[in-house]
């Protein structure tokens, strides 16, 4: 198990690296993943102790994003007085992004044998 | 017994000094979250990151601990976001073999879905008269959240903002997709996936491995690739024609 978080620390340190003197724009850890996929394709498995601990984090992601979410308590008033607007927005552009996205598929999609469909 | 020696505000005065109490709020907070989530079958509703945010808010001001405070010892969990980020290459290497023959489909309609996320969230947002700040946490809210916080630090806008915005277009998609799949007739569960991943990242993605598997699986190839294409493509655009 620590061998594998020791991977993904090492993943993520290079991602930093990178991140911090060549490709500024792009978040540390996204350039880790990134890396990381580099290796697992190379690789053609995912080594075990990388799933174990990868996978287990990732079963609680949730858990990670609490102590920056909470943060909403600084802007209660800002939200509160925007709540329709806010809610609307949010809504509205789900719908959107989804319907762009399926419609896009469906509209260039093959559908070949060994895929299902809805009933 | 000396019953009223015990000084309960001075154990309360050290605990509150240590990371000790962030962390056991943090934590039983989102243990308690996802027993309600269990006990509720599941329903993206009763979200347990949204219970746990709503009761650690609720608690840090009983207690009136300052956010700041709080940070302090919750953010050994925050720092875990970096990791788990990483480890989102787990998934899209699984759903890897997928791409093949669909990736022209697949990276158009992630490209389709990417803009439609961030321009409709910016024109409703002025329509609706929100303020540059809140309007800066809709950028990246259909990016999953580790990776849309980041984005966030980057462009120099509120991550906490964007955090929530994104668990709340997560649920929203997570509980309004199929009406939306249903009305448009996608009957195909890779494309129903494929959308859902895209859009509301991973509550949208468990939602869609609750329905069927290969929705599931496309569902975190969107989510993923979403990630990684957002992180690069967002900032970049924010620079270029917002600055």
């Amino acid at each position: 198990m620590i061998q594998g978080l020791v991977k993904l620390f090492l993943f993520q340190a290079v991602g930093e690296v990178v991140s911090k003197f060549l490709l500024p724009f792009i978040p540390g850890p996204v350039i880790g993943l990134v890396l990381l996929l580099g290796f697992l394709v190379v690789r053609q498995q995912i080594p075990s102790d990388i799933d174990l601990v990868g996978s287990s984090i990732l079963a609680h992601l949730g858990l990670l994003f609490v102590p920056a979410s909470v943060g909403v308590v600084l802007f209660l008033p800002q939200l509160r007085a925007h709540a329709a607007g806010l809610a609307a927005t949010l809504t509205l552009s789900v719908i959107a992004t989804i319907g762009v996205t399926s419609l896009f598929l469906k509209a260039v999609g093959s559908n070949p044998s060994g895929d299902q469909d809805v009933r | 017994m000396s019953g009223d020696a015990l000084p309960i505000a001075e154990i309360w005065v050290y605990l509150s000094g240590s990371p000790l109490a962030a962390l056991v709020l943090t934590l039983g907070a989102y243990w308690l979250g996802l027993t309600i989530y269990e006990r509720s079958a599941r329903n993206p509703l009763a979200n347990p990151v949204l219970i746990a945010v709503m009761l650690v808010a609720i608690m840090i001001n009983l207690l009136d601990m300052p956010y700041a405070k709080y940070f302090e010892g919750a953010q050994f969990v925050h720092f875990l976001l970096g990791t788990a980020t990483v480890s989102l290459a787990i998934p899209i290497f699984k759903g890897w073999g997928s791409l093949r023959g669909r990736l022209f489909g697949l990276t158009g309609a992630l490209a389709a879905g990417g803009i439609a996320s961030v321009v409709t969230a910016l024109g409703l947002g002025r329509l609706f008269g929100l303020d540059q700040m809140l309007i800066g946490g809709l950028y990246a809210k259909s990016v999953t959240a580790p990776i849309a916080m980041g984005i966030a630090e980057r462009i120099g806008v509120s991550p906490t903002l964007t955090a929530i915005f994104a668990v709340s277009t997560g649920i929203l998609g997570a509980v309004l997709g199929r009406y939306v799949l249903d009305l448009l007739k996608i009957k195909a569960w890779w494309q129903r996936g494929f959308a859902l991943g895209v859009a509301s990242h991973g509550i949208g993605t468990s939602r869609a491995f609750s329905v069927h598997p290969q929705a599931g699986t496309y569902a975190s190839l969107g989510m993923g690739l979403h990630g990684i294409v957002g992180a690069v493509l967002i900032p970049y655009a924010f620079d270029r024609f917002l600055r």
